[in-house]
């Protein structure tokens, strides 16, 4: 019969609210804190050391407690009970039934030891004082540290004003950090966030065996979210924990560069938790309600983020909302809800964006009564997507505010009065669907630069996507393979026929001469990168300054020289290219090829024009 | 390079805050005199040009020099930017050089 407190016994209770009261329960001892008379019953808080939960001894045990068997600071076995909800608070509520005095009161509030416990609280104190690892007492200086992970902020900084030095140290890791603040060099911090997503469990398997994986949103209440992932043991031990729209304290995660390709939340960093880190559900704490943090992007400004992964933030005057439409899943067949609403920003553009569900039903209806007041609406987390050129998608994360008291809504709101509702407004899909049909409409379309295509690997996924881009070609390479063999008539490749000549499979027939085409591998480079990008004949001919065959007749007959001169003389010329981009399979691995579909020598007025229009709109702070 | 007496981008307008200091400008030519040019501002105000024009000058021509009033600039050095040249970004450039990017440029 154990003495001791059960570790970890109040997450059992809380694991298992309502037991059989037939079935087999694990062994759970208590200590009894703060034991005080209400009326007729005693309430206390029962507490294993790392946890406390508040609770109450049915009536009829409040005879052990006058009879002294049951005390303030002993230890309890509890063999029957109920966990319930207190409806206005956040907080859980035991009522124990049934019980037995395992032991008469301890000389001090019960800490869990570092020994017991394989994840307590107390790590980062004792490993700085290894010397004591023998010792069971818990150490005083724990004391403060354990009671903050259960309690709010303001005891945190009470319990810091009543310790001493031992304190100080801690405090670092007492003290709640907004996430914005935490990277990679500095491990020591607690942060207090809500999950705003949770992943599912994914399997996957690399050379290395078999795993798993998992991720959460996370979003403080400054709004500032990061994404937190968990692999093999880590993610089997927290998938249950982290619940959709709870909060937690965690610590000792640790964090790194995020990687483009997968993130969905704005952040320089994303976190990764594994067994050793902790995660302790703030029970009380209703009261974190994330700020949310937009980060707009102008409507004329969508068009690079088309199918790619990166979630936008939009602000706009309502032009329409349409009736509630129903759609039908093809995946389940279920049908759903949808409504579309067309916005307007000071670009002098216009997106439609597609509500779904609750968002459909909710602020959809609210919107389209008072449409003709043309409200501004904020929406945060919306996928793009290609249809008719551009079109925007809410998730279940995004988030709608209609009419927000916030600077831009009010620029918005005054530009909108000004000029904006009598302005002609173009829908920005426009100019997109005419470029990505065209592929060369404008050089000045979808103008990004070669770090946001290198750096964004989920690009043209599904399908290519177009951008304009402006370069200098950097490097030809004179030793590679830059031209095939090409029928004459259909420019396809030709191979070397059984005797002479050349046989083109295209066109069925055995041709005397063929010709070259180019077929290259070119580096561009601009003031954000590099980049390699493959050129096909058309355009290589006007990069290079002649065709693929006179280039084979210098090389052949004027020499190596000669030939790498004429390369050379194509470097560090600047061009305007109309490129796609999309995402190959090549040995299992995903590789972005970006190809050339266009090139156009650079129109040093249009340029200056477009260069003075991105000038004007950065901001100089004085 | 000597950078110690730099030359402001200016327009007419610009002109008269930079009377007595180095100035630079884009002038479309109007009149050549041989030893002086009446020439148009980027913001299309008459400006006189006094020095040793280019022979021939080109429809547009950059001068730099000292400004000797509101009006006109004792010209050092010419350039002929030939006759495609496109005015209204210079002179939009000539604004950002004097107002929030001055201190990219003096």
């Amino acid at each position: 019969m154990a003495k001791t407190v059960t570790p970890d016994a109040i997450s059992v209770i809380l694991a298992n609210p309502c037991p059989d009261s037939s079935s087999d329960l694990p062994e759970i001892v208590v200590q009894v804190v703060d034991l005080k008379p209400t009326g007729k019953k005693y309430m206390f808080m029962a507490s294993d050391g790392k946890m406390k939960v508040r609770a109450l001894l049915q009536s009829t045990l409040a005879s052990e407690v006058t009879s002294g068997n049951i005390q303030n600071l002993g230890l309890i076995r509890v063999l029957d009970y109920t966990l319930n909800d207190i409806p206005t608070k956040n907080e859980k509520f035991l009522i124990v039934s049934k019980c037995d005095a395992v032991s008469s009161a301890l000389e001090a509030e019960y800490k869990a030891d570092v020994k017991v416990e394989d994840s307590g609280n107390s790590l980062k104190q004792n490993q700085e004082m290894d010397v004591d690892v023998k010792t069971e007492s818990p150490g005083i200086v724990l004391k403060p540290k354990q009671e903050v992970v259960t309690k709010s902020a303001a005891q945190i900084v009470h319990d810091q004003h009543g310790n001493a030095a031992p304190a100080a140290r801690m405090a670092m890791t007492l003290r709640v950090h907004p996430l914005v603040s935490l990277n990679p060099y500095q491990g020591i911090w607690t942060i207090k966030v809500r999950v705003t997503g949770k992943g599912n469990m994914r399997t996957y398997r690399n050379a290395r065996g078999e795993g798993c994986v998992f991720n959460v949103e996370l979003t403080d209440e400054d709004g500032t979210q990061i994404q937190a992932t968990m692999f093999n043991d880590a993610a089997k031990k927290f998938f249950d924990k982290f619940q959709m729209g709870k909060v937690y304290y965690i610590s000792k995660g640790t964090l790194k560069v995020a990687n483009k390709q997968f993130k969905t939340v704005q952040n320089d960093y994303e976190m990764t938790l594994n067994e050793n880190s902790e995660v302790e559900e703030a029970s009380n704490e209703a009261t974190l309600i994330p700020e949310t943090k937009f980060s707009f992007t102008p409507i004329d400004e969508l068009g690079p983020f088309v199918n790619g992964r990166e979630l936008v933030d939009v602000i706009g005057v309502v032009q329409s909302v349409s009736p509630t439409m129903s759609i039908r899943r093809k995946s389940n067949n279920e049908t759903i809800p949808k409504r579309d609403i067309v916005i307007a920003d000071e670009t002098k553009k216009t997106v439609v964006v597609s509500l779904w569900n609750d968002l459909a039903t909710s602020v959809g209806q609210e919107l389209l009564d008072m449409a003709d007041k043309s409200p501004v609406v904020a929406i945060k987390s919306l996928k793009v997507g290609e249809f008719q050129g551009v079109s925007l998608s809410a998730l279940s994360k995004s988030i709608i505010l209609v009419d927000p008291d916030t600077p831009e809504a009010k620029k918005l709101r005054s530009w909108y009065d000004s000029e904006g509702k009598d302005t002609s407004l173009a829908a920005i899909g426009n100019d997109l669907s005419l470029s990505n049909r065209n592929g060369a409409r404008s050089m000045y379309t979808d103008r990004v630069t070669l770090s946001h295509i290198t750096s964004n690997l989920s690009l043209g996924e599904d399908k290519p996507v177009y951008f304009s881009i402006k370069a200098y070609i950097s490097t030809i390479k004179p030793d590679q393979t830059m031209w095939y063999r090409a029928c004459k008539t259909c420019s396809k490749k030709v191979t070397e026929a059984v005797g002479s000549g050349y046989w083109c499979e295209g066109c069925q027939k055995n041709e005397d001469d063929c010709s070259l085409r180019y077929i290259m591998a070119v580096k561009v480079s601009d003031a954000s990168g590099e980049a390699f990008v493959s050129v096909f004949n058309e355009q290589a001919e006007k990069m290079i300054g002649c065709t693929a065959d006179e280039l084979n007749e210098i090389k052949l007959n004027d020499g190596e020289a000669s030939y790498q001169k004429k390369l050379k003389d194509a470097t560090w010329v600047p061009h305007l290219f109309r490129v796609s981009v999309a995402q190959n399979e090549y040995n299992n691995e995903k590789r972005q090829r970006i190809t050339v579909r266009a090139v156009a020598p650079i129109d040093y007025a249009a340029e200056s024009k477009y260069l003075i229009e991105e000038m004007t709109k950065i901001k100089v702070s004085n | 390079m000597d950078t110690s007496n730099p030359a402001a981008f200016v327009n007419a307008e610009l002109l008269r805050m930079y009377v007595g200091r180095r100035v630079r400008a884009v002038i479309q030519v109007l009149r050549n005199d041989g030893g002086s040019i009446f020439g148009k501002s980027t913001d299309e105000q008459e400006l006189v040009v006094k020095g040793h024009p280019p022979n021939p000058p080109t429809t547009f021509v950059e001068v730099i020099g000292i400004a000797d009033s509101n009006r006109s600039i004792q010209a050092e050095i010419w350039t002929n930017f030939g006759d495609n040249f496109d005015v209204s970004s210079y002179n939009t450039i000539c604004q950002l050089a004097n107002g929030d990017f001055k201190h990219l440029f003096i």
